[in-house]
C-alpha cells in the first residue's frame, strides 16, 4: 500500500464515520424529497442589534434623508428584493444566502434566516431575480434557480435547478476565493448576465486568450437554461456591481482597478456599454494607464477600447450598483446611479466605505460626475472602518438599502423631507 | 505507522527549514497596519478570503510570507504586500501575529476522536497547529480550507505533505474537512 492511498483510505473512513460528511442534497430537492435541513435565524434585538445603532451617529447623509438600521445580517453582499417586494435577499461570501421580511412593514426587517439551509452553498454572493419570480444565485463556479422563491422560501427544502452545473462556469483550475464575488442580472432581454472576475491582480500573458475567449475578466450572458452562453464584456479586471439602465436598457459596470502601481493609480471605473462585445481594455489598460505593454502581449485586433465613463478615486473599491427608478427620492436622483464603495484595503490613507451617486445627462445619456452621497463608515482618526457598504438595493417604498459585509448589517435611508423653513 | 512518517517529515522539515530571523513584535505591530483591514489587528480576520493569524506559528507566518515575496506561493492580493516587504519586516510582523494566544473550542457534543484523521497529527483535531510549519485551522471560514485543499490538489500551491494528502480527495471530501475546523470556535487574546 502506497502512502498516498493509506492516507485518503484512513481519511475517507473517518468521514464516513463522522458526522460531518456534508450531504449534497441537489438531487434530492430536484426530485422534490425531503432533507433533514433546518433554518439558522439570525437575532434582530440583541446586542449586536444595539452596537449597530450605535454607528449611526457617525453616517452622513443629505439633508432631508435619514439612515437607520434595517438588518443585522452577517456578512450581507449583493442584494436583490423579489419582484412583490415581500422579501429580500442577500448573498454571502462564504456559505450562506439570507433571507430578509419586514412582516410589519414598519421599515425594520423582523426575520432573518438562511435560504435553502438544504443546499451546499460555494461563495454565493450574487442573488438577482426575474421579473416572473425566478431566483438565480451566481456562485464561484456554479449558478443555481429557484422557482418562485419569494413564496417557498419559507421551507428549508425547495425546487432547485442549475443553470450552470458545478465546475462549468470557469475551468477548476480557475477557481480562487478572490475576485470569485459573482453578480448577475436578467437583462431586457430576458438572458441573464454574469460577471466573471479574473483571479489575478493582473493576470499572466499566458491567460489573456483563455480568459478572453471564456470570459473571465468580462461578463457573460445566456439564456436562463444556460444556452447560448457568451462572451457580452470583454476587458474587465474584476467587476462586482452591475445594472441595466431601465430607462435605455444599456449595461453599466463597476470595475475594481490594479493593485501595487501607487496610492493614487490607477483609478476606480464607472462603465457604461452600449452594444455587445465591447472591450474596455484590460490588461492592457485601467482607463488611460498602461498595465500591460503591448511588446509583451499585442492588443486584440479589431477593437479599439471604451473608456470609463467616469475615473473614480484609486483602491476605493466600487462595488454594487443600482439605477433610482423610484419616486421617493428628490427628482435630482431619478434616473441617476446609486453605488457602494467598499473601501480600500492597502492604500496608506485608507479611502472609501461611502454611497456614492452621479447623475445621468438627459441628452447623451452620460454619467455626469461622481459625489458622495453618504458617508461616516470609516473613521478618519484612525483608519479604521465602522463599516463596509458593498451593494445598493430599493424597497417598494422607493428607501434604499445599504448591505455592509464588514458590520454585517442592512442600512436603510429614506427621504423624509426638508424642514420647513 | 504512515501517521508516524508524517509526524517526521514534520519534524524533518523544521529543522531544515527557512533561516528564521528574530522579530520584534512591537516593530510588528506597526507592520500590522498594512494587514489589518483584512486579517485584523490582532489576527482574527475582517472578511471571509483572508485567514485567521493570530497565534499562528512565527516560522508559518514567516516561511508563508517568504514565499509570497518570492513568488512561491501565488496570491493576488499578498503579492503585492508581501513584496514590498524586507525579511526583517516579514519577522517582525510574523512575530507580531505569533505573539498572540489562541484557544479553540470544539462545537458541542462533538468529540476530537472524529475530527479527520489525516489531518489531526499536524493541525490537531481543534485545528490548532502541532508543528511550526502547519497554519491553525481553527474556524477558519470552510471556503478558505476548501480553496486552499483545492489548490493543493491543482499543483497551484505546492507541499510535500499537503500536496499527496489533497491529491485523491474528491470536492465532497474537501468540504467535509473544511466544515469540520470551521465549525470549531477560535478565539484569539493577546499574549500573557
Amino acid at each position: 500500500m502506497t502512502y498516498k492511498s493509506c492516507i485518503a483510505g484512513l481519511l475517507l473512513g473517518t468521514m464516513l464515520a463522522g458526522p460531518t460528511l456534508a450531504q449534497d442534497n441537489m438531487e434530492k430537492l430536484s426530485n422534490m424529497q425531503k432533507t433533514d435541513a433546518t433554518f439558522t435565524f439570525v437575532d434582530q434585538d440583541g446586542d449586536r442589534a444595539a452596537a449597530l445603532t450605535n454607528i449611526l451617529e457617525h453616517i452622513n447623509v443629505p439633508d432631508g434623508f435619514e439612515i437607520s438600521l434595517y438588518a443585522v445580517v452577517p456578512d450581507a453582499r449583493s442584494m436583490s428584493m423579489a419582484p412583490q417586494g415581500t422579501v429580500l435577499f442577500a448573498g454571502t461570501r462564504k456559505d450562506k444566502v439570507w433571507s430578509i421580511v419586514d412582516r410589519d412593514r414598519n421599515r425594520v426587517a423582523d426575520e432573518v434566516k438562511d435560504f435553502a439551509p438544504s443546499v451546499t452553498f460555494d461563495i454565493p454572493n450574487g442573488p438577482c431575480f426575474s421579473p416572473d419570480g425566478f431566483l438565480y444565485i451566481a456562485e464561484r463556479n456554479r449558478i443555481l434557480v429557484f422557482p418562485a422563491a419569494e413564496f417557498f422560501f419559507e421551507s428549508p427544502d425547495i425546487a432547485v435547478g442549475a443553470v450552470v452545473p458545478q465546475g462549468e462556469l470557469i475551468p477548476e483550475e480557475e477557481e480562487s476565493f478572490n475576485h470569485s464575488a459573482r453578480v448577475c442580472d436578467i437583462g431586457p432581454d430576458g438572458k441573464l448576465y454574469v460577471s466573471l472576475g479574473q483571479p489575478h491582480n493582473v493576470q499572466p500573458v499566458d491567460k489573456i486568450a483563455l480568459y478572453d475567449e471564456i470570459g473571465i475578466g468580462g461578463i457573460i450572458r445566456m439564456n436562463t437554461d444556460g444556452s447560448e452562453r457568451e462572451v457580452y464584456t470583454r476587458g474587465v479586471r474584476n467587476s462586482v456591481g452591475q445594472d441595466f439602465n431601465p430607462a435605455t436598457g444599456e449595461l453599466w459596470w463597476t470595475d475594481n482597478q490594479v493593485d501595487g502601481m501607487g496610492d493614487d493609480i490607477p483609478p476606480g471605473e464607472l462603465n457604461r456599454q452600449t452594444e455587445a462585445g465591447q472591450h474596455f481594455g484590460f490588461p492592457w489598460t485601467n482607463s488611460r494607464v498602461e498595465i500591460v505593454s503591448e511588446s509583451d502581449a499585442p492588443r486584440p485586433e479589431g477593437v479599439s477600447f471604451v473608456e470609463p465613463q467616469l475615473e473614480l478615486t484609486a483602491h476605493a473599491a466600487d462595488l454594487g450598483m443600482r439605477f433610482y427608478h423610484d419616486s421617493s427620492y428628490p427628482e435630482a436622483y431619478h434616473g441617476g446611479i446609486f453605488w457602494a464603495q467598499h473601501g480600500s484595503w492597502n492604500r496608506t490613507e485608507p479611502v472609501g466605505a461611502r454611497v456614492m451617486f452621479t447623475a445621468i445627462d438627459p441628452e447623451t445619456g452620460d454619467a455626469v460626475g461622481a459625489e458622495v452621497f453618504a458617508d461616516g463608515w470609516l473613521d478618519e482618526d484612525t483608519g479604521e472602518y465602522r463599516g463596509r457598504p458593498m451593494d445598493i438595493e430599493f424597497l417598494p417604498d422607493g428607501s434604499m438599502l445599504v448591505s455592509d459585509d464588514f458590520a454585517g448589517a442592512i442600512w436603510r435611508i429614506a427621504y423624509v423631507g426638508m424642514a420647513a423653513q | 505507522m504512515r501517521l508516524v512518517t508524517i509526524t517526521l517529515l514534520g519534524g524533518l522539515m523544521l529543522a531544515g527549514g527557512t533561516p528564521v530571523v528574530a522579530g520584534d513584535p512591537a516593530a510588528g505591530r506597526k507592520i500590522a497596519n498594512m494587514c489589518r483591514t483584512c486579517h485584523g489587528v490582532d489576527g482574527f480576520a475582517a472578511i471571509p478570503i483572508a485567514p485567521h493569524i493570530g497565534g499562528e506559528p512565527k516560522e508559518y507566518l514567516e516561511a508563508q510570507l517568504m514565499a509570497f515575496k518570492t513568488g512561491a506561493r501565488q496570491h493576488e492580493m499578498m503579492s503585492v504586500v508581501a513584496g514590498g516587504l524586507s525579511a526583517q519586516q516579514i519577522a517582525d510582523v510574523s512575530a507580531w501575529y505569533a505573539n498572540h494566544r489562541v484557544v479553540a473550542t470544539l462545537p458541542q457534543g462533538v468529540s476530537a476522536e472524529q475530527a479527520p484523521a489525516a489531518c489531526v497529527s499536524c493541525h490537531g483535531a481543534d485545528g490548532i497547529s502541532v508543528l511550526l510549519d502547519a497554519p491553525n485551522l481553527a474556524g477558519e471560514v470552510n471556503i478558505y480550507i476548501d480553496t486552499q485543499l483545492k489548490a493543493f490538489r491543482s499543483g497551484k500551491r505546492q507541499h510535500d505533505i499537503m500536496s499527496a494528502i489533497s491529491a485523491d480527495l474528491s470536492n465532497e471530501e474537501i468540504r467535509a474537512l473544511a466544515e469540520w475546523y470551521a465549525n470549531v470556535g477560535l478565539e484569539i487574546l493577546p499574549a500573557e
